[in-house]
């Protein structure tokens, strides 16, 4: 069998020149991005305001009890951004989830998979062609949330804080290397629920169960449980590599032509 | 020379039985039709002879292609052609999005297939509408464009589900002249359709399946099997139908004023109808042996098929 970059990249332009022109889903997958930029911008925001507040003081002492006061305001701008990165990884996850159910699932539903699987294209090449479609996009708002949210939030605080908040390490490290391995996770899983279920609605909410792992870990977080950083989520970032490999194996044994036709044909 | 050849092909989902026992040729430059009742396994021999399906029983070879296939068929696909039952279009592409969509699919070179696909889309009028989303497309016009998505690569056998299916008269026969065409070429053509007007039309061979088949034919030796006599009695023709239907070897019977057509199977039965209708009080001015319509032939062999207990779900 020979693998056809052109045809994976044929799947992976008609299914961008779909996505562009699905005014409805591009409304829905620019939403979530945009809640995650404004919300710490808007929290830092309020922090700087009220450098001196009291309850502000008291909140850092709850998570670290030997801090002098006077850095209470660059230590909660900190926790707040190193601790909302649990939820800016749900964009990769989503994002990729929204585009491949419709990908995917859609095929089904609009009744052009049959000419699709009909033509010479391999199972490697559609999986690879409709997983670009779905990382490349979400890759592309994932680094242009980031770089909003280095803007808005240095803006915010810079005259407070004398410094650069954003970009540091830690975020850097996460929205270049973990977020991608999460849009892997993602995209594999929704390609996966998507070859199995017969609709792109029922794909979407099945495969977004997902986000709850990492709205339990930020919660986790903010009651003072987990503590976030750089080595905290390496280690997430490599369990999920581990799932990124199984997803993998999976999606070459379970994307199978035959009982795609046999069930959706 | 036979660019597809099936021997005892069939295919089980679980215990059921969706076709079985199928075998034929068909040859280059042939227009061969699949005829069959819905859920007869037509669409399912059509997906295994694309190399959609694996067969569970069976082999064939098309365009030199063994199935079961050896590897995900590519190479067999890069050489058919298939109009599906749904024309199954991407509503928010244009047609021109589509078509080339499906050329890179193909590995053609995009040039020519869209110098290809330009005079298709002009025979079938539909020049001048390429860069228009398809979603706005009738169903007539969808049609045409999956007809026209299928020849792009130039393949050297098409099957073609329901080709002139919601499409009006005109353009059906554009159609139809256009699969004539690429008969001409040398091209295979396997059609299946319950339009047996169109399939007497277009075919030189049918076969008709009913979950196995049941007979493999030229259309001209299909009709001939059996008679059918076209009676002139004096009066209403169709009073004397009961009498003819009691007969034992059941004979199939239409009527119009004073004409009857009486179809049976076996041809030594023909002085029993004239008997039959003179013992029922008829006064029998002509009888005279015609070619049976397809039709009748079709659901001869159909309702045969259900009496030998061969019928599935």
């Amino acid at each position: 069998m020979i693998f056809s970059a052109r045809r994976a990249l044929a799947v992976f332009r008609k299914d961008t020149l779909d996505l562009l022109k699905n005014k409805g889903l591009l409304g829905s997958m620019f939403a979530l991005p945009a809640t995650i930029v404004v919300v710490p911008i808007a929290v830092v925001a309020a922090y700087v305001t009220r450098p001196d507040a009291t309850d502000l003081k008291i909140m850092a002492h709850f998570y670290e009890p030997n801090l002098p006061s006077e850095q209470a305001l660059r230590f909660m701008v900190e926790k707040v951004l190193l601790d909302w990165f649990s939820i800016y990884l749900v964009m990769p996850v989503f994002v990729p989830i929204l585009i491949s159910s419709h990908s995917v699932a859609g095929e089904k539903e609009k009744r052009t998979l049959e000419p699709l699987l009909a033509s010479p294209i391999t199972s490697l090449e559609l999986i690879l062609g409709k997983s670009l479609a779905s990382l490349v996009p979400a890759f592309v708002i994932c680094v242009a949330a980031f770089a909003l949210l280095c803007v808005g939030v240095d803006l915010a605080s810079y005259r407070a804080l004398g410094a650069l908040v954003l970009p540091n390490g830690m975020w850097l490290f996460g929205v270049f290397v973990i977020a991608p391995l999460f849009a892997f996770f993602g995209n594999g899983v929704a390609v996966l629920i998507s070859a199995r279920v017969g609709d792109a609605r029922l794909a979407q909410q099945l495969s977004g169960l997902l986000v709850l792992p990492l709205v339990g870990m930020t919660a986790g977080q903010f009651a003072g449980w987990l503590k976030a950083g750089t080595g905290y989520y390496a280690i997430i970032g490599a369990v999920v590599l581990v799932l990124d490999v199984a997803i993998l194996v999976a999606a070459r044994r379970l994307f199978d032509r035959e009982r795609l036709m046999a069930r959706w044909g | 020379m036979a660019r597809i050849v099936v021997e005892g092909l069939g295919k089980r989902f679980g215990e059921r039985v969706a076709v079985e026992g199928l075998s034929f040729e068909v040859a280059e430059g042939e227009v061969f039709g699949l005829l069959g009742p819905n859920g007869a396994g037509k669409t399912t021999t059509v997906r295994m002879l694309t190399g959609l399906l694996a067969p569970s029983t069976g082999r064939a070879v098309v365009c030199g292609q063994a199935l079961p296939l050896v590897d995900e068929g590519s190479a067999l696909r890069s050489q058919v052609g298939l109009l599906t039952e749904q024309p199954g279009l991407y509503d928010r592409l244009s047609a021109k999005e589509n078509l080339l969509f499906f050329a890179r699919l193909y590995e053609v070179d995009e040039v020519k297939a869209w110098a290809l696909a330009q005079r298709y889309l002009t025979r079938f009028e539909l020049a001048g509408r390429e860069d228009e989303p398809v979603g706005g497309f009738s169903k007539g016009m969808r049609q045409k464009l999956a007809i026209v998505r299928a020849l792009l690569h130039s393949p050297q056998v098409v099957f073609l589900d329901e080709p002139t299916s919601g499409l009006d008269p005109l353009s059906a026969r554009t159609v139809r002249d256009a699969i004539a065409e690429l008969a001409a070429e040398g091209r295979t053509l396997v059609l299946c359709s319950h339009n047996l007007p169109e399939v007497e039309r277009l075919c030189t061979r049918v076969a008709v399946i009913k979950n196995r088949l049941r007979a493999v034919s030229s259309l001209k030796d299909l009709k001939k099997e059996g008679l059918a006599l076209d009676v002139l009695v004096e009066g209403e023709a169709l009073t004397f139908a009961p009498a003819l239907r009691a007969l034992p070897f059941g004979p199939s019977v239409q009527g119009e004023g004073p004409r009857l057509k009486v179809s049976f199977a076996d041809e030594a039965h023909a002085p029993d109808v004239i008997a039959a209708l003179v013992a029922a009080g008829a006064r029998v001015h002509s009888a005279t042996r015609v070619a049976r319509p397809l039709e009748e032939a079709y659901l001869e062999l159909v309702r045969e098929e259900a009496a030998d207990g061969g019928g599935r779900p």
